[in-house]
């Protein structure tokens, strides 16, 4: 099966009903996407798909193959980071870390559909990423800080 | 009894748009089947009869696996299962907008894979071989009483403009797509299924469209 990830592409030997999250892990050594609770209830897992969020462990290797797949080592780079990114490291929105990259792939999804989000929309879109240290007040305001860097790009 | 038989096969569901980006999930190996049969009556269906029908098609759209995603103008679908007691707002402040479909903050999508492979994880967020959504806000079921629903059902301008041949049709079409009511007799993961089977279902609505759908009284 051959993926695209990252811009990418790397052919895998994998059961079509792989979750994808185990093909980019265990095959493809991509360990940004984390493993939480493997059933889409917590968005540690997150990727883009075609550059909208979906969670890799309920999702196929087979449903995501010919697809644009996005995981945080792919959303920017060190040198050039994605406004979300800039936004998270300003705002030191980051406690133990662990759902972090999930909740950056969730945020810069969310905001490439609503430039201009309220809190409420951020509030309720963030929800479905479960941040055990309760970054929620930081992520809501990095949030407001990626949307104004993206408006100003 | 006339029968005419319809074999549902599962197939691979098409697109689901959303803001302007094409969703198609599906493994394309699946190979589980639903057979449905119309039994469409011979004889005149009395009154008595259809609100017989009716009162076992309430049953099932009153159901938690039914209702809880035909909620009102609150676009808040709703949570049921032995581990939460009394059925709640779906959890992590989930909202899917006037869309119906998350747009607004979160798609559905994102946590609801489209796919027609077994629901058989607990607490695992189910799929369908039809993208998950709410129902259309007139279609509103959850906390609604038996004449509500009825009249809702059988007022064109308020379900989807079916006649009773539609709203037949309809389940069948559920069934060829392996979508929503075919998960509610068939959920997966530990949560309780729709009274009865689709068969039984697309019989009594047979049953009811052929009385002439007759609702209860509040």
């Amino acid at each position: 099966m051959r993926l695209t990830v990252n811009r990418a592409t790397y052919e895998v030997d994998v059961e079509d009903d792989m979750p994808l999250l185990w093909a980019l892990r265990d095959e493809l050594k991509i360990k940004g996407p984390k493993y939480g609770c493997g059933i889409a209830q917590c968005g540690a897992c997150t990727v883009h798909l075609d550059g909208i969020a979906v969670r890799a462990c309920s999702i196929t290797t087979k449903q995501a193959e010919g697809r644009e797949i996005t995981t945080i080592e792919g959303l920017g780079t060190p040198d050039a980071l994605h406004a979300v990114q800039e936004a998270w490291v300003e705002h030191q929105v980051v406690q133990c870390g662990y759902c972090q990259p999930g909740q950056i792939m969730s945020a810069a999804s969310f905001l490439s559909m609503h430039p201009e989000p309220t809190d409420e929309q951020i509030d309720q879109a963030m929800s479905a990423n479960l941040c055990r240290c309760g970054t929620y007040p930081r992520i809501r305001e990095a949030v407001k800080a990626a949307a104004a860097k993206l408006q100003g790009a | 009894m006339k029968r005419h038989s319809i074999i549902a096969s599962a197939v691979e569901l098409g697109f689901l748009s959303i803001a302007g980006v094409a969703f198609s999930h599906g493994s394309g190996d699946d190979q589980s089947k639903i057979d449905l049969v119309v039994n469409t009556p011979t004889e005149a269906v009395s009154r008595e009869e259809g609100l017989s029908a009716w009162d076992r098609i309430y049953a099932v759209a009153s159901h938690p696996r039914c209702s809880n995603c035909h909620v009102d103008e609150s676009n808040i679908p709703m949570w049921s299962g032995p581990s939460y007691g009394k059925t709640r707002p779906h959890g992590m402040n989930i909202n899917a907008g006037i869309s119906r479909i998350g747009i607004e903050s979160i798609p559905c999508s994102t946590c609801h894979m489209q796919s027609t492979v077994p629901n058989d994880i607990a607490h695992g967020a189910p799929h369908t071989g039809h993208a998950w959504m709410l129902a259309p806000v007139e279609f509103a079921w959850f906390g609604k009483s038996s004449a509500e629903i009825c009249e809702q059902m059988s007022d064109p301008a308020r379900n989807g403009g079916r006649d009773g041949d539609g709203l037949v049709q309809h389940i069948i079409h559920d069934a060829e797509i392996e979508a929503f009511i075919v998960w509610g007799f068939n959920p997966g993961g530990g949560r309780e299924a729709a009274p009865g089977s689709m068969q039984e279902h697309l019989d009594d609505m047979v049953l009811w469209t052929a009385a002439g759908m007759p609702c209860p009284a509040e």
